[in-house]
């Protein structure tokens, strides 16, 4: 029943996003933009009820499960990759690790940076 | 006999409840088979569950659109489970405050780059405009890259598949990195998880720590963001 109450909450906060998104015509997922929304509306409110934080730990548990049927969809679809499949998988499998490299790098370098600089002052 | 059992598949498949049934079935077979493996890293527990749901639609020649449709009744928790990554994002939101400033400096730049590098990439290999459309929101979580490649004009299938194998991709580079460079700061790995990996790195970023996982969401919801506004105007360059 508590986590039901959550539920509520995260379902309410979604369909704000989505009206936000449609009446607005912002190119963002309304899910994204509820989650922006539940972040900000949190940080007023200072503190997370039990329910909420219930229902959310069980959702992001699962969030492997609901992804599934989309993942799926690559094994049905696959013929499509045909005749380019080397341009998709290289540009995938070396995009990825230059991105992720690149990510790494940046933050690290940047971290250090002010952690450096903060014990310089 | 036997043709009744054949139709069987035909006479459950038109109420939801089998395509739930399979992807609940897979989602436990998956991590069992995971952990008997001894958790490799390689071989994340979704990929295992999603060949193996793959195998058995199959074999019981049940229809994809129809598979889709009843498993529209779990997709669509995807919504509410977005917005409930804001409550980690809350309860980290001291560790966030602290970065702030290398978040904001490496967001636009690294999110930039994962979708610059693929589509170079895919287009010195001569891949045509709608695949390159379809690349280049891969390291976007699923309910906003369908809309980005929409705009852009590409495939829906062809980009969720490159989103999966980029999660996938990603998570494995970032484990690998982690040790090479090294880094062991696990705010950075989860950052970099998310921005690169989507939901597949932040699901993976949760394993590592509550921390990482905070991360990896913020990672997540910015590059969304930020490539949701940006990519269409710059691809029309």
């Amino acid at each position: 029943m508590p986590m039901l109450r959550g539920f509520l909450i995260l379902v309410l906060f979604f369909l704000f996003g989505e009206a936000l998104r449609l009446v607005f015509l912002i190119p963002v997922s309304g899910g994204v933009l509820g989650m922006i929304g539940m972040t900000l509306t949190l940080m007023v409110k200072g503190s997370v009820s039990d329910s909420l934080a219930a229902a959310s730990q069980g959702l992001i548990s699962v969030l492997v499960l609901l992804i599934m049927p989309g993942v799926v969809g690559v094994f049905f679809t696959a013929d499509q990759f045909s005749g380019q499949w080397l341009a998709v998988a290289v540009a995938l499998l070396v995009g990825t690790f230059l991105s992720v490299l690149t990510t790494l790098l940046l933050m690290k370098f940047l971290v250090q940076g002010r952690n450096r600089s903060q014990a310089n002052d | 006999m036997t043709e009744r059992l054949w139709s069987l598949v035909e006479v459950l498949s038109a109420s939801p409840t089998l395509a739930i049934g399979l992807t609940l079935g897979a989602f436990f077979a998956g991590n069992w088979v995971f952990a008997r493996m001894g958790r490799p890293l390689w071989l994340p527990p979704v990929v295992l569950a999603a060949v193996m749901l793959s195998a058995t639609i199959a074999i019981l020649s049940l229809d994809y659109a129809r598979y889709q449709d009843g498993a529209r009744w779990l997709t669509v928790l995807l919504g509410p489970a977005t917005v409930a990554l804001g409550i980690p994002l809350y309860q980290q939101m001291h560790h966030i405050r602290a970065l702030w400033r290398p978040i904001l400096c490496t967001l636009p730049v690294a999110a930039t780059l994962a979708a610059v590098y693929a589509v170079v990439i895919a287009w010195a290999l001569g891949a045509t405009p709608e695949v390159l459309a379809s690349l280049a929101p891969k390291s976007v979580t699923a309910p906003i890259a369908i809309g980005i490649t929409e705009q852009l004009g590409g495939s829906v299938p062809l980009m969720m598949g490159g989103l999966l194998i980029t999660g996938v991709v990603a998570t494995l580079f970032v484990d690998l990195l982690a040790g090479l460079l090294p880094v062991d700061d696990e705010r950075i790995l989860g950052f970099a998880l998310g921005l690169n990996g989507h939901a597949v790195g932040t699901a993976r970023a949760f394993e590592i720590s509550h921390t990482a996982g905070a991360f990896a969401s913020l990672g997540m919801g910015l590059t969304g963001v930020f490539t949701a506004l940006i990519l269409p105007l710059v691809f029309h360059l």
